[in-house]
């Protein structure tokens, strides 16, 4: 995708992410960080969340 | 600056005024072709920054934009005796007139240019004023009533007449026919001689002195040159050029006046520019008037929240008020109608009509508790497969 994610789109990804990851999804990547929303922030940040959307 | 250069502006999605300037800023500069591609490029991740972002609250925003520096307008700015004398609504007042779309402003006016063989010469400026100012037929001679012969006797004075550019013999021509047709008043009847500027009337019945006064009355009123419904015109000079103000608006028959440039000619009746220029025009007209009401009280606000307002407004082709007989009071959805004013007369014609609620807007979604399409509210994700190799 070459155009980026408006706020809210970054907002609904990392807070969709951040739930699967309270609730006992596997991660992907190697952190520290114990707060899931945190975790998901850093997935973000890697660009690997398996998580995109879909424009009208 | 070289062609290619040239090109790639013309080709960036950048608004018209943006490249405008970057031309103007760029002319005559030294820069290599990558310097300017580095310029352009900065140019454009600006401009992206001041774009809304998709979903974003926009009439939200534009309403909080316009209602609070709305309320530091000082709400009695009734009247304010403006350019030479010509009472012109102002402040709150005339927003509020703006957004109910009103048939006709409070204070109608007219600024009117002038042609470049007329701007220049205070006479011929002044000839244009005459054929636009509305006369009363008492301004161009003596009007005697005469009890004894039941009659009334019009001398015109031929040097007014000269002065003000008419034709006694027009004169003579228009007094009984506008009576007629624009007073409405049919009893009477009229002798000329054909040779002396004279005209005398006579009422039909000739039994009262009420019928003879009544005439009178409007042979003195009746406007016999100009426009009827411009009461006064005054002629300013401005900035090398004269420009007529007028009482009173009527932008057709304005435009037929020889001398008057159509093309720069203004009115404050946005009705009025909706019906002979057209919705786009009356678009424009809303947004400047709203802006300059708004700057006048030293009150800024960014043109966009204004065109958004214009553009509701006139969306369905035709100017629309805001509120209860306008945009609000036409919604498609019952709930949305009914949050607004009247409810349960709303929600007893939806009933009693069998209507169906989509529950595609903002506010009927709000009612039943669900999500709302704004924001991240309308953000539909979807699955992204996972780059093999990768973790």
């Amino acid at each position: 995708m070459t155009e980026s994610y408006t706020r809210y789109e970054r907002a609904r990804i990392i807070g969709a992410r951040a739930l699967q990851i309270s609730m006992g999804a596997p991660l992907l990547i190697r952190t520290t960080k114990i707060d899931p929303l945190e975790i998901a922030l850093e997935e973000f940040q890697h660009n690997i969340i398996p998580i995109t959307v879909k424009r009208k | 600056m070289l062609p290619d250069q040239e090109a790639k502006i013309e080709g960036s999605a950048l608004p018209v005024k943006t490249r405008e300037q970057l031309r103007t800023y760029l002319e005559g500069k030294e820069i290599t072709s990558s310097q300017f591609d580095q310029i352009l490029n900065r140019v454009i991740d600006e401009y992206q920054k001041t774009r809304i972002e998709a979903c974003e609250a926009v009439g939200i925003i534009a309403a909080q934009s316009i209602g609070e520096p709305g309320t530091q307008m000082t709400m009695r700015t009734f009247h304010y005796a403006g350019v030479a004398e010509i009472n012109v609504t102002l402040g709150l007042p005339r927003l509020i007139e703006i957004m109910d779309a009103r048939k006709e402003p409070s204070t109608p006016t007219m600024t009117i240019y002038l042609e470049p063989d007329y701007l220049g010469d205070r006479d011929r400026a002044r000839e244009v004023s005459w054929q636009i100012e509305a006369a009363p037929l008492h301004e161009f001679g003596d009007i005697t009533t005469d009890m004894e012969n039941m009659q009334i006797v019009v001398h015109l004075n031929t040097a007014v007449c000269e002065k003000r550019k008419i034709l006694p013999a027009a004169i003579i021509e228009a007094a009984p026919r506008k009576i007629r047709e624009r007073r409405h008043y049919r009893d009477f009847e009229f002798e000329t001689d054909g040779k002396s500027p004279t005209i005398i009337f006579m009422p039909k019945n000739r039994e009262s002195y009420q019928n003879l006064f009544q005439l009178a009355e409007h042979v003195k009123n009746v406007i016999v040159q100009g426009i009827d419904d411009i009461e006064r015109v005054v002629v300013r000079k401005e900035s090398g050029e004269y420009i007529l103000y007028t009482e009173g608006s009527n932008l057709k028959d304005v435009f037929d006046v020889e001398g008057v440039d159509t093309t720069r000619t203004r009115t404050n009746n946005i009705s009025e520019i909706s019906q002979i220029l057209g919705i786009e025009a009356a678009r424009n007209a809303i947004i400047n008037e709203a802006l300059s009401t708004l700057s006048e009280q030293g009150i800024l606000v960014d043109v966009r929240h204004i065109m958004l307002v214009a553009d509701m407004m006139c969306m369905e082709g035709e100017v629309k008020q805001i509120g209860r007989h306008g945009i609000a009071g036409e919604k498609e959805s019952v709930l949305s109608r009914a949050a607004f004013e009247v409810t349960v007369n709303h929600l007893l014609d939806a009933a009693v009509a069998n209507e169906v609620d989509e529950l595609s807007g903002v506010t009927e979604n709000v009612i039943v508790g669900q999500p709302i399409q704004l924001g991240t509210g309308d953000v539909k994700l979807i699955a992204k497969p996972l780059k093999s190799g990768e973790s």
